[in-house]
This record gives structure tokens, sequence and C-alpha cells, in this order.
């Protein structure tokens, strides 16, 4: 218990410093990548209250993400709506798409909650890159998302945008803290410890199921949202299934289930990423080599080798 | 009438693929992600040994024997780690698995479309009640059938099959009695790699290789089982049938909308039978 307390005030400490570090530095680059990592980071935080606490391999979650940031496009671009107002409405619509999801995907449970996600997810892509190329411009993307416009600031400037990142991630990261520790938090670790027993406990499973999901979904709403704007730019790339493996990859590789190890597996991620790509062009095919050999020796990932857990609690069921 | 021909030759692709599936789920347990991109590894190594033998019924004979060696190994080297943990562990790792088999087919075939010719015994349309079918096609569900039938045989009526049934009802027993059941599950791996790859040479002719086609393929196979039922072989060949022919006839009168058809029957199944069509039982993995 003492040595898994001092390791996550170190992940902490490694996460703070990790965010101050851009504002001192000269160089935009850091700036730009830790804007990207914050924004996954805050997607990878809200995947693993469904997949880490909860107990649901989603497959699904670039739908969620890629929907957030098509929400607060067309409101900005179409609409005329303010930033804030349109990154809350990017929250709503990724909640309600995931309790659509839900009303589907949570009749099966299980491996067949992972299949029925990806196959929905699939089917928006589909939708969004074809059926519905009047509202997203088909696989051209739409160009041109807004920043934020708020108290006269400049956020087209990147380090200031990387402090309103920071100010939205941080919020994030709170609520999740609070969330998990509170007893709905631990209700959702009973239904993933055993979900017979937490609802023979009177826990209503399939509500407490739809709920984290449908907060997940928040998350991913907001943080697609966030990308969007930072790249000034929005296509069905970001709701290939891709996107959800990335974010499984990033949670599995920090370790599922802990607060800050997905956003240390975001960072390792991204940095791989970045380091690899330079290198060679098949990046992604050496991350999976990597990722195969955390899932067999690093089952708590990187988490676990500041908290020392290596027994292998934290597996649904 | 071609409509019917060409959605019986897409059933029974799929149904081969599915099987593959079902019988890797159904032994070991592990729900195959890298199942589409070892179909695909099929097809890219099949257009290979067509290219060096000159030969497709080589290319139909030895691609799959690859695969499933290949399958074996990786069977041995990864997933054997992993079987005494959560499932959700072993649906990981085949998910890592399709990124380094995506790359490393990159890395070895480019990024160009491949083609392999339709053989030359097979190239002549026949006619048939009327319409002219290509021979391809009909040869494509004769060997989906016999492939299937082949399958039947061997898990349910040959020593093999009840070995196999054994080492996955109850692997302590089996041990008990002899069998290594290390070594089943190994061949059963690579038996289902086997079909994966059947279906990739197969499949060549009819359509351009490429590095997408595993993973199209992959939720249609998914969305086979979950009509289905994964591990029931009899929902998995009426579910094969209702998708392949509905993607046929939607090609002949809609085709804009075949793809989202697939989902439309996924949904409404999950609707009205949500443990699947054919099962009787709740489901649970």
């Amino acid at each position: 218990m003492m040595r898994k307390n001092i390791g996550t005030w170190i992940m902490a400490l490694i996460v703070a410093a990790m965010i101050i570090v851009p504002f001192g530095l000269p160089s935009e680059q850091w700036v730009n990548l830790v804007s990207l990592i914050l924004i996954w980071a805050l997607f990878a935080i809200g995947f693993d209250l469904a997949f880490g606490v909860t107990g649901m391999l989603s497959f699904g979650h670039a739908a969620l993400f890629g929907t957030g940031g098509y929400a607060l496009t067309i409101l900005t671009i179409s609409y005329q709506i303010g930033f804030i107002p349109a990154i809350l409405a990017a929250a709503m619509v990724g909640a309600l798409l995931a309790l659509g999801m839900g009303l589907f995907a949570l009749r099966v449970s299980g491996l067949f909650f992972a299949l029925l996600t990806l196959a929905l997810a699939q089917m928006i892509y589909i939708l969004a890159s074809n059926k519905l190329r009047a509202l997203t411009g088909g696989l051209d993307g739409i160009p041109g998302v807004p920043r934020p416009d708020l108290f006269g600031i400049d956020f087209y400037d990147n380090r200031t945008y990387y402090a309103f990142v920071v100010v939205v991630f941080l919020i994030g990261l709170a609520l999740m803290a609070l969330l998990r520790a509170s007893p709905f938090g631990r209700a959702l670790r009973a239904v993933q410890a055993n979900d017979t027993r937490a609802s023979q406990l009177g826990y209503n499973v399939h509500a407490l199921r739809q709920s984290a999901f449908a907060v997940s979904g928040a998350y991913a709403g907001v943080a697609g949202a966030l990308l969007a704007s930072l790249m000034f730019y929005i296509s069905p790339q970001m709701l290939h299934w891709t996107t959800s493996g990335d974010v499984l990859i990033m949670t599995v590789l920090g370790g599922k289930g802990t607060l800050f190890g997905p956003i240390l597996g975001v960072a390792v991620f991204e940095l791989l990423k970045e380091e690899l790509s330079q290198i060679t062009q098949y990046w992604y095919g050496i991350l999976g080599l990597i990722f195969i050999l955390a899932t067999i020796f690093l089952r708590n990932g990187i988490a676990g080798l500041f908290e020392g857990r290596d027994d292998g609690q934290g597996g649904a069921q | 009438m071609s409509t019917i021909i060409i959605g019986l030759s897409l059933s029974f692709l799929l149904f081969l693929l599915s099987a593959g599936l079902t019988l890797i789920f159904g032994m070991l347990g592990v729900i195959n992600f890298a199942h589409g991109a070892l179909y695909m590894l099929g097809a890219y190594v099949s257009f290979q040994v067509v290219q060096t033998t000159g030969s497709f019924w080589m290319g139909l004979l030895i691609a799959p024997l690859i695969v499933a060696a290949f399958g074996a190994l990786i069977e041995m080297a990864a997933l054997k780690r992993v079987y005494s943990r959560d499932h959700i562990f072993q649906l990981l790792l085949t998910f890592g698995l399709i990124l380094v088999i995506d790359d490393a087919t990159k890395l070895i075939w480019g990024l160009d479309y491949k083609q392999v010719p339709t053989p030359a015994l097979l190239t002549a349309p026949i006619k048939l009640f009327g319409s002219h079918i290509p021979a391809y096609r009909l040869f494509v569900i004769a060997f989906g059938a016999a492939v299937s039938l082949a399958l039947f045989l061997i898990l349910d009526r040959s020593k093999w099959g009840m070995i196999i049934r054994a080492a996955s009802s109850d692997p302590d027993m089996a041990r008990t009695l002899g069998i290594d059941v290390n070594r089943v599950r190994t061949g059963v791996f690579a038996l289902g790699s086997l079909l994966a790859a059947l279906g990739g040479a197969i499949t060549a002719p009819l359509v351009p290789i490429e590095l997408g086609m595993g993973f199209s393929v992959i939720i249609d196979c998914f969305v086979v089982v979950i009509i289905g039922g994964l591990g029931n072989i009899r929902g998995a060949i009426f579910a094969s049938l209702l998708l392949g022919m509905t993607r046929a006839i939607g090609y002949t009168y809609a085709t804009e909308w075949v793809e989202l058809m697939t989902f439309v029957l996924l949904i409404g199944t999950l609707m009205f039978r949500p443990a699947g069509l054919f099962s009787t039982k709740g489901r649970a993995a």
C-alpha cells in the first residue's frame, strides 16, 4: 500500500512536470507535442473509465471522439455558436452517442461488447465518409475549425491554446479523480470485479454500465473537439478504427484502471511515434510489437512499474 | 441468377472465415482479431507463389500451408503465454498482431494493388439457366462446400476431432489420458489460420489485393458470428448465407447502401434476438 501511494505521487509529479516544462521552453515544438498528449490523455482517461474501471472493452471509441470533433466544427462554422457552448455540446453529443451505442452494444457482454462497438463505430465511419457528405465534407473533411474566442485572448497562438488545453485537461482530470473515488466509481469497480455479485447487492448493473459509457463518451467528445481545434481540421480519419486502437494501446501501455497510467501511456505512445516515425515509415508495426510485448510481460503497464501491482488484479472478472 | 451465384460464393467465403474464427474461439476461448490479417496474408502469399510458379493451383495449395505455419509460430511464441489470463488480454494481443502483420506486409509487398489472374481453366463463362455465370464463381462455391464438408468430417467424425473436443472441454482430463494439449492448441490455431488463408487465396482472383482487405472482412465475420452465435456452426452457416445474399442483392439493386445493410442486419438481430439467432442460452464470453 505504501509503495502504491508513493508510486501514484511519482506519476502525478511526472505528469505535472510534463505540463509545466513547455511553458518555460522557447521552442514551440514541445508546446504542440504536449498539447497533443494532453488532448489524447483526456480521451484516454475517459476511455479507461469504461475499460479499466468498469471492465467494458470498447472498440468503438473513435466514433465518440470523432463525433465530438464534428459537433464542435459544425456548430461553430455553420451555426456561429461560441466555442465554449460548442465544446459543451460536443461533450453532450459524445455522451448521447455513447448512450445510443450502449443501447445495442450493452445487450451483449464481455468480448461481444468489443465486437459490437467496433461494428457500430465502423457504421458511423462509413456514414460520415459517404452518406452524410453534405454535413461532414466526406473524406476531404472540413478545414478551418476555429480556436476559442474568450476575453479577447488570441488562441490562434499555439502557446495560449496550450494554456487553454491545460485548463480543460486539469478540470477533466480533477472531475475524473472525484468520480473514481465516489460511491459511483466504487460501484463501477464492483461491476468489473463481479457483475453477478454487484447485481445481487442491489446495484443496477445495466444502468451503471450505461452511465459509465456515457461519461466516457463525454470525455471522448471534448477531447475530439479540442483535437479538431488544435489541428484546424477534421476528417473521418478521427472516426477510423485505428483511433479506437490507438487509445486502447495507450491505456494498456500506461496501465488500465489507474488514474495516471493512461496519461503516461499517451505520453510514451506519442513520444515513440514522434521518434520512430522519423526513423522508419513502419513505426506502427514496431509499436504493435511493443504493444504485444507489453501485453505479455507488463500486464499492469507503466503504472505497474511505479505501483508494483503485478498480482494480476484489475483484470475484468 | 448471377445474383444468386455471386451471393452463394460470397456466403461460402464468409463461412470459411467465420468457421476459422469460431473454431479458434470454441477450442481456445480466443477471439482472433488478426483473423482478417491472416486472410490478407493468405492472399499476398498466394500472389507471391503464383508469381513464382506461374500456377494458381500451387498458390491455393502452398499459401495456406505457409500461413498455417506462421499461425502455429504465433501461437507458440505469444498466445500460449496469455491463455491463463482474462480473455481481454488475448484480444489485445491479437489486435497488436494486426499492426505488425499489416506493416510487415507493407514492407514486403509495398502499397500498390496486386492482382492474381483467374486460372485459365475457369475463365470461360458457363451458361446456366439462360444466363452466363463466371466459372470461377461456381468453383468458389464448390470449393467452399468441399472444405466445409471436410471440416465437418474432421471435427465431428474423426479421431482428431475427438481429441480437439476433449482438449477443449476438459484439458486436465485430456492431459491425464496422454494427450499433448499444448500441441492440440497449436494445431487448432494453425488450422484456423489455414482456413483464413484459404479464404484469402481463393478470393485473390476476384478482388484487388490490398492492405485494407483484412479489416473490412473481419467486420463482416464479426457480424456473422454475432448474428449466428459464436461457436455455433449451424448459426454461422445461416448467418453467412444471410449476409452473403444480402450483399449480392444489394450490389445488384442498391449499390450505395450495401455497406450499411450489413449493419442494419446486425442491429435488427440484436433488437429482436440479442443472444443471436440460434443461441438458446445467454451470451457471455
